[in-house]
């Protein structure tokens, strides 16, 4: 019998839990008494505190150690970034080149690429962004249109990316191009490049969002020259690298814990003898983040064994996403008046909000991945 | 879990029991033939101390019998055998209220009043199942575990995460045999993406499940059982929501076999403490803890 997808039982090993202490030492001491900890992996470009990761062997931890990496488990990561996440510290700078970018040089890049690049991202010095979306390509990511011509050194690229995640402070972007005419074939002729967006021909305009943030930007590339060794892989094959990184970019803990400050902020608020209906809601919420977090680590589990977890992640995703918008929603119902942190918070959530089931992939998106898994299309 | 014994438990589940026992059971007949084979194989013994078996292995019986909705009070008598010696079939009461106490030998309730002598007034819950009020005569205390209510519960976590994933493939089939318009009605992103959430349900429960199996035997277990019962009640409502809504007017009859568990689910949401209840047992303890310790609790449940 079909028995749904498999989330196979997994803990935490000794081994990994071992890391929780150090981690909360190193951040008490090193964030401010007075911090105020971020809501969200995006928020809290600290090249400062990346580097410190850095040197505590924190960021690349599953590398190979030539590579400048920790040789360490899945689940030892897990650990480090929960509790990053879970005190809010200032993590987005290395974010991407530790969850996807590295990753994926990895699995694609050539031994150049990797002794290049991922020393530098594990040392917390080194940053990079997502290069998917386009003003005409969000969803439908096999459309794009930014295009790659072969030239004698290297390729020349043109087209806009959008969307694309502190663009305007990191060093380089992964971006996905056509490297061949469209054909019968959607997913044919695309590839990934690395381009330093520092060069010429590459301009980064921030987009203000409708909180008032500076997070994500357009990207424009006009005749930018890309040399032939910032290929990442092979031309042609980039419809299925992209999609490899999607079980590093969609399972993690950063899913379900973008509203985590809201409520400990309404416990703050409810004190230690809340009502029956304000302890009812902080019990439910704690079922589904134990829940989530217990998901998240089975697909842990999952890349640590080397399989390619795409559906898995989708689903943790896209609960985790419905999760953190619930968070609002209900805290927003019950929250006593007179606290600022707490208000604070719940501002800062329910303007976000929207862009949780959007980044990263869509709702609908997601929910598409999950029917294919179950064989319905 | 033990492989060997959940395959066991699949077979004879399986094999025995199809709309026609279920249909059985609920007009108040006793399953007799199932019971007896359920005994040859030895699986009411599972999580017993003689059995060599682990309580690991009792839960995941019971999420097999979910799968199959098992017309037996399995629950009860695998725990009461995992706490007293094995003298025939002994049902669980909670609140006045046993299953099958009207053929039982002996009743046990979860504070810890045995019995052998008693009266039976049948009853039963949403989905047909025998919950018998009782009156107990000359009951002896026995010493229980102080969680005993938290492993019935456990219990009814495993039923009715088994009992989601037969919904979800149940849905699945459905879904892509039921042509409308022309095609299978799988082929409508609508109904895909209500059978994506139902899978999403079905997973989570699982996955909570699982946790709180693993925390057996550890401090944590109580709050472990508190969020898995609340997570995965909260499953089967939105679950069986979507299973019949997929179903259509043919779900909604007697004749088609998907209310003999979306019925379960309604029922064994509710046994042993519906959510809210414990929401509220796990958010004080959390509010207790102070906010800055929800996250200790979170990453640990001690």
């Amino acid at each position: 019998m079909f028995t749904g997808l498999e989330f196979e039982a997994v803990g935490l090993p000794p081994e990994a839990e071992a890391l929780r202490g150090e981690v909360r030492e190193f951040t008490s001491k090193e964030l401010p008494a007075d911090y105020w900890p971020n809501a969200d992996f995006n928020e809290g470009h600290s090249p400062d505190f990346s580097r410190k990761l850095g040197e505590r062997g924190w960021i690349g931890m599953t590398w190979p150690k030539r590579f400048g990496g920790g040789e360490r488990t899945f689940f030892e990561r897990y650990v480090v970034t929960e509790e990053l996440l879970a005190a809010g510290a200032p993590v987005s700078a290395h974010w991407i080149a530790d969850r996807q970018s590295g990753p994926l040089l990895l699995n694609y890049g050539t031994e150049a690429q990797c002794r290049r690049y991922l020393p530098r991202i594990a040392r917390g010095e080194c940053y990079f962004s997502i290069g998917m979306s386009e003003p005409n390509s969000g969803s439908d990511l096999a459309s794009v249109r930014t295009r790659a011509e072969r030239v004698r050194d290297g390729w020349i690229v043109n087209g806009t990316k959008i969307w694309t995640t502190d663009a305007q402070r990191n060093h380089y972007i992964i971006a996905l191009v056509r490297t061949s005419p469209p054909s019968d074939d959607r997913h044919a002729g695309l590839s990934q490049l690395l381009i330093d967006l520092y060069a010429d021909g590459v301009t980064v305009r921030p987009i203000r969002n409708l909180a008032g943030g500076e997070d994500f930007n357009e990207v424009v590339f006009e005749d930018c020259l890309v040399p032939d060794d910032g290929v990442v892989g092979e031309p042609g094959n980039g419809w299925i690298q992209v999609t490899s990184e999607l079980g590093y970019e969609r399972s993690g803990p950063e899913r379900f814990l973008s509203a985590f400050r809201v409520l400990v902020e309404f416990v703050r608020a409810v004190g230690n003898d809340p009502r029956r209906d304000e302890a009812a809601l902080i019990g439910r919420l704690a079922s589904h983040l134990m829940t989530l977090r217990r998901m998240s680590i089975s697909v842990a589990g999952m890349l640590q064994q080397g399989g390619n977890p795409a559906v898995e992640s989708a689903l943790v995703k896209s609960l985790g996403n419905d999760f953190e918008k619930l968070v609002g929603e209900l805290v927003r119902l019950q929250a006593p008046p007179g606290h600022p942190g707490l208000e604070r918070c719940l501002r800062q959530t329910l303007l976000h909000a929207p862009s949780f089931t959007l980044r990263g992939g869509t709702r609908e998106i997601l929910r598409g991945v999950i029917a294919r898994g179950l064989g319905l299309r | 879990m033990d492989r060997l014994i959940e395959d066991t438990a699949e077979r004879i589940f399986a094999d025995h029991v199809d709309k026609a026992a279920l249909d059985a059971a609920e007009s108040g007949e006793f399953p007799n033939a199932l019971w007896q084979v359920v005994r040859d194989s030895g699986l009411h013994l599972v999580g017993s101390p003689q059995s060599g078996s682990e309580l690991a292995d009792l839960y995941g019986v019971l999420r097999v019998a979910g799968r199959h909705a098992v017309p037996l009070p399995l629950a009860e008598v695998l725990i009461a055998n995992s706490l007293l010696d094995e003298a025939g079939f002994t049902t669980i009461a909670v609140d006045g209220v046993a299953p099958w106490a009207r053929i039982a030998d002996r009743v046990l309730t979860v504070d810890g009043e045995l019995s052998r002598r008693f009266d039976a007034e049948p009853g039963s819950n949403l989905a047909g199942e025998s919950r018998d009020r009782v009156v107990l005569f000359d009951t002896e205390r026995v010493d229980l575990p102080t969680d005993l209510r938290e492993r019935m519960a456990l219990c009814r976590v495993a039923l009715m995460s088994g009992c989601l994933e037969r919904i979800l493939a149940m849905a699945i089939d459905y879904a892509t045999e039921r042509e409308q318009f022309g095609r299978p009605i799988s082929r409508f992103q609508a109904v895909q993406h209500n059978l994506a959430v139902l899978a999403g349900e079905a997973a989570a429960a699982r996955c909570a499940y699982d946790a709180a199996v693993a925390s057996v035997d550890s401090p944590g277990f109580v709050h472990h059982v508190a969020a898995a019962k609340a997570r995965v009640g909260e499953a089967a409502g939105i679950a069986a929501e979507i299973a019949h809504q997929v179903h259509g007017a043919m779900g909604f009859t007697h004749e088609h076999s998907l209310h003999h568990f979306t019925r379960r689910l309604w029922a064994w949401r509710d046994e042993y403490a519906r959510e809210s209840l414990w929401q509220e047992m796990l958010g004080l303890r959390i509010a207790t803890g102070g906010a800055d310790s929800v996250w200790d609790f979170v990453v640990d449940a001690g």
